[in-house]
């Protein structure tokens, strides 16, 4: 191997579950890793992630949701019927889905902008669910929503590194969802989120001819050579199915 | 009806002698079309024990349903992609083993649903139906329909599965025999 190829094997894998990624990925994000994944509505961030905490569990690893914007039993409503869903794994503790407003409740955070004890103290919290619970694998949905109570870039990029660099060390790999318009350059609403992160999966829509097709790219991933490549995107049953984004000169618009 | 036994015999027959994983490329004349589902749905998918994904672009896969109900050729074994029942907005029943894609323009949604149909019956051998060649260029330009065809024919060929690729000879350009040239195994010319 050239001394400049990057080696795949220094890492230890989080395998997400979802092949297409997983081979992306050559062999699933690094252990440990902070990923954002980045994308307009309805372009199938929720389902990856939800998809990524479930084979997760089943796979032995415990795995937390943490929800800002939508309560978990109405998300849960409205969410894929996965084939490979299991009720026991929510029952068993394997597959847990908080809502981060009553961690805010409990902190007494009832102030709609947060300060500077009150971010360290909601990173500190979500760490210590994490330790306590020994969370594998960790989604939280949305980082955005979070960053708007944050509001001070400063403050978003002190809680967005005491949090991963502690979730980082607890082998938790953790995916933050990031909502952006579609018209939207970057992958973040302040642009502190993806300089911080490990990883960047960035969801869009791309419109070829009057068709819309749902889109996946690794732009970035920290610990491992990967694909950059577009691939199209299917939320089934069966699970997040990909394949490569055909080009063969008909793309009209770049999406 | 000599002809008809002799089309639905002459395809079993020749898809049998193919190796496993084999694409193929089925030119055929239109007069021979049901014969030619009937003989390569019952006669060579159903005594291989094979899963059948049927891509149809040319007519909405309820047509060909119906043909199959009258031929008596059980579904449970037979899926459908549709890419045309949508574009033509006629249908408002859907058959519970028919998957719609919008248009035969979104080839990568095809090649989505053909996978998620494979995975969805792991514990048998799959038999992908493309109907037609012919068709599907009518919606697309050759360019994307050769990376299309070669990376799906390729996809399937790992998992095992065989392909068969519907062409229809009094619609075929000379573009259109080169592409299946270079995707395909083999080629079987029908009642040649």
């Amino acid at each position: 191997m050239p001394a400049t190829e990057h080696s795949d094997d220094e890492r230890e894998r989080c395998v997400t579950g979802i092949d297409a990624i997983d081979h992306i990925l050559n062999g699933g994000i690094p252990r440990g890793n902070t990923v954002l994944i980045s994308g307009s509505v309805g372009t199938g961030k929720t389902s990856i992630c939800i998809e990524f905490l479930v084979r997760g569990a089943l796979n032995g690893e415990n795995s937390l949701y943490l929800s800002v914007t939508e309560p978990t039993d109405k998300l849960l409503v409205n969410v894929i019927p996965f084939d490979f869903f299991d009720d026991k794994l929510v029952r068993q503790g394997k597959l847990q889905f908080v809502d981060l407003p009553k961690i805010y409740d409990k902190l007494g955070i009832d102030k709609e902008d947060l300060d500077f004890d009150q971010t360290r103290l909601l990173a500190d919290t979500i760490a210590g669910i994490v330790e306590e619970q020994k969370i594998r694998r960790l989604v939280l949905d949305s980082v955005t929503s979070v960053c708007y109570r944050i509001r001070e870039q400063e403050r978003i990029r002190d809680f967005l590194l005491r949090l991963g660099t502690v979730l980082s060390a607890k082998g938790c790999t953790t995916l933050l969802v990031s909502e952006i318009r579609s018209s939207e350059d970057g992958y973040s609403q302040w642009g502190v989120e993806e300089a911080l992160a490990d990883g960047v999966i960035v969801t869009g829509n791309l419109e070829r001819r009057g068709d819309l097709l749902r889109t996946l790219q690794i732009v970035k991933m920290r610990g491992t050579t990967h694909s950059r490549a577009k691939y199209v995107l299917d939320l089934t049953t069966s699970g997040v199915l990909l394949v490569p984004l055909l080009k063969g000169g008909s793309v009209a618009s770049g999406g | 009806m000599a002809v008809e036994v002799s089309i639905t015999s002459e395809i079993a027959e020749k898809l049998r002698a193919l190796p496993d994983s084999s694409a193929v490329a089925l030119h055929l004349k239109s007069d021979q079309y049901f014969d030619a589902i009937q003989g390569m749905l019952d006669r060579f998918a159903m005594k291989k024990d094979l899963e059948v994904v049927y891509v149809t672009s040319t007519i909405p896969s309820q047509s060909i349903i119906n043909a199959l109900e009258v031929l008596e050729i059980p579904m449970d074994h037979i899926w459908f992609v549709d890419c045309v029942s949508q574009i033509m907005m006629s249908q408002a029943k859907r058959h519970p083993h028919a998957i719609i894609v919008e248009s035969p323009t979104m080839l990568e949604n095809i090649m989505l649903k053909v996978e998620f149909l494979i995975r969805g019956h792991p514990e048998r051998n799959a038999l992908v139906v493309l109907d037609s060649i012919n068709s599907l260029a009518i919606h697309n330009n050759t360019k994307i329909l050769s990376e299309f065809l070669h990376i799906l024919v390729n996809h399937l060929r790992s998992r095992g599965a065989y392909t068969v690729i519907f062409s229809m000879r009094e619609y075929e350009t000379e573009e259109i025999r080169n592409m299946l040239v270079l995707v395909s195994d083999d080629s079987i010319e029908l009642g040649k």
